[in-house]
């Protein structure tokens, strides 16, 4: 302990040294300290003062006069308080020169002006005469702290509410986007992330965190980080970061798995910004994992009929009362892949066989019959297609046939979907639906087979027929002119 | 029954004087010589066109010509109407031999130089008419409204547009608007089962009314021949029944083709979709479109494609008028260089096509 207080001594020297000198020599401070004004006082903690910066560095102006029309001539540069863009030009006079901030020391990024001028927030104020935001709208003006400063209004467990200060106000929100909700700061504080953040914790995701800082994009903006087919990149950013998220014990590996899902096949290699991201189950801004009870409901967001069938179904009291999470047990959360008949049924790929084990009961059953029926319609599909195929190859006109056909893969989504009743009976009546298709394509197929052959004969009757003409046409020629 | 059939012919005839058609036939007589063979094109291309008039009006019966309906109404044809796969099979067929029969007819007539006096009109109608054929052709091609027909209208229309001074205003009137649309097919339907017929039909009266009246023309050898040495038979019956027996082979062949290779419909046509990659032309416009391909992009200050339809443009002239610039056929004497020339055209088209065929 005594040999860390002797090693504080002479750096807490080096710190304040600087600190009294500047003050000393800055006329501009040495006056307005005298004054005791809000902004001298302010400034004492400003990062910039600590690092040597006079207000002149901002202000203009000369600092090394007492002479007040001196030091706040125009001549010498002075240009008062700045207002609308000029603030953020006068920070960017440093912070967007690579030059001004080694010479400060600092390792700080020099692009947040160029990014600030380029997002949503560099667009031109309602108000007008500038952009919406301007550095000190986030930074404040004369008591700005290191982001990594707690005090900070940019420090990760203060952002929510600085954001918070424009975005949950309805009057001021109203003016750019009516339809923008403002509530995004009420439901971070109910979701998992919030609730961490209030708690001083500065690792859980906040506003800057998957919106951007300087460089936040509309979110229909393909570049934006929260654009769907960019979401799950920014969750797994943390949330597959196994070392950062240690010290939450969840599994780590929910990206990886969601790639592989039906889901992430969609978004993220077919591009389909429809397709659901991980805001679609979790929420945005009240993120959190769906309770047991509830997957059913967010699942139901896209898959409605699903949901409603299951719903009304025996299934539902049952996982109520075995604390059964609803969809998930049988198709899983992230890894969800698609739904093939395999699923339905007793084998041993069947989700029905691990609860409906005992042969005798009414589930068993069911389970088997569903699977049954669903492979009987894949088979007589099969088979219409190698007749409609058949009629393909030898040139006929099935067009028509092949239509119906399509109708199948209807019907198997309708199946699909009515399995949910887990009532054989029902599921009977949409697969006989498909099973008619069927019958009548394969009738169409044979037809056309059938008239292949029949054009074949027809062809040889003819041919025959109009050689014999011919035949008969050439003896008489050879007659009459041997006369 | 004898009787009535006596008592009918009576009565037709004091009204149209069928005594002295009758005359008329008896007294027609065909040369038969070396070349007879190439009497029978004629009347081969006539059955073709009889055919093409046949098939066309049952295919009307079915046939909606607009661009929501004409695909699927030719699938209905194919699938659904009774025979309807071998009346269009039998249609696009006959309409690919009825051109080749005419461009075998042609030539034919060329090489034994029978467009000389007294024949020039003749052949002025005749070239007119193999004109008409080729119009058929590509107007019919676009009538099933799918992918390839659609897109070689396109290119077609497109080289039509590069005419000098005329072009665009003949790209305009055929596409009915700046691209390829329902209008274009619209027109093209009317051109084929009501304009094309039209002429074609008086051209053809007035080509067959002149051959009747001047006859059969014979070889410049031949005509020179003695009386006596001169062969012939009766137009009628012999050379009637001969193409009657022609036509019955020629048309075991059609059957045989419309059976064993039915017409095909193809997909149907999507003006925002892709040209199907190395779109050709008919075949009979492929020698014209593969000389087109190989004619530099700029000849001088010459635009390549303009130079190739000006210089297409005046070989059709010149061949339209080719009995008034052969003025030695026409004094009997022999011209060993229109010989040269029609060797030439015809080994230019062959090579030509199979060039534009196998690339």
């Amino acid at each position: 302990m005594k040999r860390r207080i002797m090693l504080a001594i002479p750096i807490l020297i080096i710190y304040l040294i600087p600190l009294s000198a500047y003050g000393a020599t800055d006329q501009c401070y040495t006056c307005h300290s005298a004054l005791e004004d809000k902004e001298s006082k302010l400034f004492a903690e400003d990062i910039h003062f600590k690092k040597g910066i006079s207000c002149s560095g901002c202000h203009g102006g000369d600092n090394t006069t007492e002479d007040n029309d001196a030091a706040m001539n125009k001549e010498k540069g002075f240009i008062g308080v700045p207002k609308g863009n000029k603030i953020t030009e006068v920070c960017a006079r440093c912070h967007a020169s690579e030059k001004m901030m080694k010479s400060f020391g600092s390792k700080l990024p020099v692009n947040q002006f160029d990014n600030l001028i380029n997002s949503v927030h560099g667009k031109t104020s309602t108000a007008g005469g500038g952009r919406i935001v301007q550095c000190t709208t986030c930074h404040t003006a004369h008591g700005i702290k290191s982001v990594k400063d707690p005090l900070s209004p940019v420090y990760a467990t203060n952002i929510p509410k600085t954001c918070s200060k424009c975005h949950a106000d309805a009057n001021y929100m109203r003016t750019y986007n009516p339809t923008l909700a403002v509530d995004q700061y009420t439901q971070y504080l109910t979701s998992v992330h919030g609730k961490l953040n209030s708690t001083g914790d500065p690792k859980p995701a906040q506003c800057a965190s998957c919106h951007g800082s300087h460089d936040i994009k509309p979110v229909k903006d393909i570049k934006s980080k929260v654009y769907p087919v960019n979401l799950p990149y920014t969750c797994s950013g943390c949330h597959s970061n196994k070392e950062y998220m240690a010290q939450y014990k969840i599994p780590t590996d929910q990206f990886e798995k969601y790639a592989r899902s039906v889901h992430g096949q969609a978004l993220l290699v077919k591009n389909d910004p429809g397709a659901p991201a991980c805001n679609s189950c979790h929420g945005n801004h009240g993120a959190a994992p769906p309770g047991i009870e509830s997957i059913s409901k967010v699942c139901g967001t896209c898959h409605a009929l699903n949901e409603e069938l299951f719903s009304a179904s025996p299934h539902k009291a049952a996982f109520d009362r075995k604390g059964y999470p609803e969809c998930e047990t049988c198709h899983g959360n992230h890894e969800i892949i698609t739904a093939t008949n395999k699923l339905l049924g007793v084998d041993k790929d069947g989700v029905c066989i691990r609860c409906h084990g005992d042969q005798n009961s009414s589930g068993y059953k069911s389970a088997y019959i569903m699977r049954k029926l669903i492979d009987s319609l894949d088979e007589t599909k099969q088979s219409a297609m190698i007749l409609i195929n058949e009629a393909e190859q030898k040139g006929m006109e099935i067009t028509e046939a092949k239509f119906k056909l399509r109708d199948i893969n209807q019907v198997k989504l309708e199946a699909r979907t009515q399995v949910h009743t887990f009532d054989p009976a029902k599921f009977k009546d949409i697969v006989g639906k498909g099973l008619v298709i069927s019958r009548d394509a394969t009738a169409d197929a044979k037809v056309a087979i059938h008239e292949y052959y029949f054009r074949r004969v027809g062809l040889g009757v003819s041919v025959f027929l109009i050689s014999l003409l011919a035949f008969g046409l050439f003896l008489y020629l050879r007659r009459i002119e041997k006369k | 029954m004898k009787k009535y059939f006596a008592q009918t012919y009576k009565w037709i005839d004091e009204r149209l004087d069928l005594t002295s058609l009758g005359h008329f036939i008896e007294k027609k007589y065909v040369p038969i010589h070396a070349h007879s063979i190439w009497y029978y094109f004629g009347g081969v291309s006539l059955f073709f066109f009889l055919i093409q008039v046949l098939t066309g009006i049952l295919l009307l019966f079915y046939y909606k010509g607009s661009a929501d309906l004409a695909f699927e109404s030719i699938q209905f044809i194919m699938s659904k109407v009774q025979f309807g796969w071998l009346i269009r099979s039998i249609h696009a067929w006959a309409a690919n031999l009825f051109i080749l029969s005419v461009f075998i007819h042609m030539f034919s007539v060329f090489f034994e130089k029978s467009y000389r006096k007294p024949r020039e009109l003749t052949w002025v109608t005749g070239v007119f008419l193999f004109f008409m054929t080729l119009a058929f052709g590509f107007s019919g091609y676009l009538l099933p409204w799918n992918k390839l027909a659609f897109f070689a209208t396109k290119v077609g229309t497109d080289i039509a547009g590069n005419i000098p001074i005329i072009g665009d205003v003949m790209k305009g009137f055929l596409r009915g608007g700046d691209d390829v649309t329902g209008a274009t097919l619209s027109r093209f339907f009317g051109f084929h089962v009501a304009l094309f017929p039209g002429i074609f039909t008086i051209l053809l009266v007035i080509h067959i009314i002149m051959v009747q009246r001047q006859g059969m023309s014979e070889p410049l050898d031949i005509e020179s021949s003695p009386n006596a040495e001169k062969k012939s038979m009766p137009f009628f019956p012999n050379f009637m029944l001969r193409d009657l027996l022609l036509w019955l082979i020629v048309l075991n062949v059609l059957a045989i083709l419309a059976v064993f290779f039915p017409a095909d419909l193809g997909e149907k046509a999507d003006p925002f979709s892709s040209a199907p990659a190395g779109i050709k032309p008919e075949w009979y416009f492929l020698f014209m479109f593969q000389t087109l391909k190989y004619i530099p992009a700029k000849i001088f200050i010459m635009d390549g494609e303009l130079l190739g339809i000006v210089l297409f443009g005046l070989a059709g002239l010149l061949w339209v008028l080719v009995p008034f610039w052969d003025t030695q056929s026409s004094k009997g004497l022999r011209n060993r260089k229109i010989n040269y020339i029609g060797l030439f055209a015809v080994a230019f088209i062959i090579v030509l096509t199979i060039l534009g065929w196998i690339s």
